[in-house]
């Protein structure tokens, strides 16, 4: 086993939360959070950043607008 | 594989294409179409048009211009492509063309080129390994407003590729693609806006006192 290290972890974190790593990097990276308190800190930090991030951020479109554009769609033709 | 990534249900959802044929479909058809489609959308849109323009107004002025614009293009649209980056593609077109022009930003078209200490820093809020996990706790106790109001703050193409990345869960090609940048761009603004959204949140935590107490004894 070959940790990857915790340069390119670091380095790679952002896109693992994201998943826009290859999986070969994927799994290095994996590897490396699973023997790595320093960089699994740093990673937790991030996904709470977007966890959070996606609960604030929800809302509701207002009744209104719902039937505006509803009713606009029936006028509109296409 | 358990490990903790974030899942990406939205962005890869398959649509129904067999409600589609192979013929031209008539416009009653296309309505019932684009409502089943769509108009389930809503919700989320708007809450990417109060993210951007930051009031329900405007907010929902754009949502509603984007669903007229989508649906006069409904009959060009691939059935079985993902149709909520078209809608977005839409949302972001219609906001920088309409919406941005009317608004100051002294920053626009320049914030790419900042360095970053011209940005201000979260390292230096963020330092040291026995803080962090203390500081993904402060984050979790923030009231949502704050995180909206962090959002609002940072510059708007950061915001946008935030957005679209964090909440949304569109892939960084998806990104580049509704924000016409290159995918190196859309990195870049990424990692930036989340650093700062980092260092203001930090500031936030601090200010409403619920940072808890860093831990002694574990120093590097």
């Amino acid at each position: 086993m070959t940790d990857c290290g915790c340069d390119k972890a670091k380095a790679e974190l952002e896109e693992y939360l994201h998943r826009e790593l290859s999986d070969q990097d994927f799994r290095d990276v994996t590897e490396h959070l699973e023997n790595c308190e320093e960089c699994t800190n740093e990673h937790t930090v991030g996904l709470t950043l977007t966890q959070k991030m996606q609960r604030a951020c929800q809302e509701k479109a207002p009744d209104e607008l719902r039937a505006a554009i509803l009713l606009r769609l029936d006028g509109a033709g296409v | 594989m358990t490990t903790a990534v974030l899942e990406r249900p939205s962005a890869v959802r398959e649509l129904d294409s067999s409600a589609m044929t192979d013929t031209k479909p008539d416009p009653a058809e296309l309505r019932a179409l684009f409502e089943e489609q769509a108009v389930p959308f809503m919700d989320q849109l708007y809450g990417a048009a109060m993210r951007m323009t930051r009031n329900p107004a405007d907010a929902g002025d754009l949502v509603q211009e984007t669903y007229t614009k989508a649906f006069a293009a409904f009959s060009q649209f691939e059935q079985g492509t993902n149709l909520k980056a078209w809608l977005y593609r839409i949302l972001t077109n219609t906001f920088i063309n309409g919406y941005r022009k009317n608004q100051r930003n002294p920053y626009q078209g320049t914030i790419d080129e900042l360095e970053d200490w011209q940005l201000g820093s979260a390292e230096s809020i963020t330092q040291g390994r026995s803080t962090r996990s203390a500081e993904a706790e402060a984050i979790d106790h923030l009231p949502d407003s704050d995180v909206k109001e962090a959002l609002q703050s940072i510059p708007e193409d950061f915001r946008l590729a935030v957005y679209l990345a964090d909440v949304e869960g569109f892939s960084y090609q998806e990104i580049a693609d509704i924000m016409k940048t290159p995918v190196g761009t859309v990195m870049s603004r990424l990692h930036r806006g989340r650093r700062l959204l980092r260092g203001l949140l930090a500031e936030y935590a601090r200010e409403r006192g619920i940072v808890a107490p860093e831990p002694t004894g574990r120093q590097k």
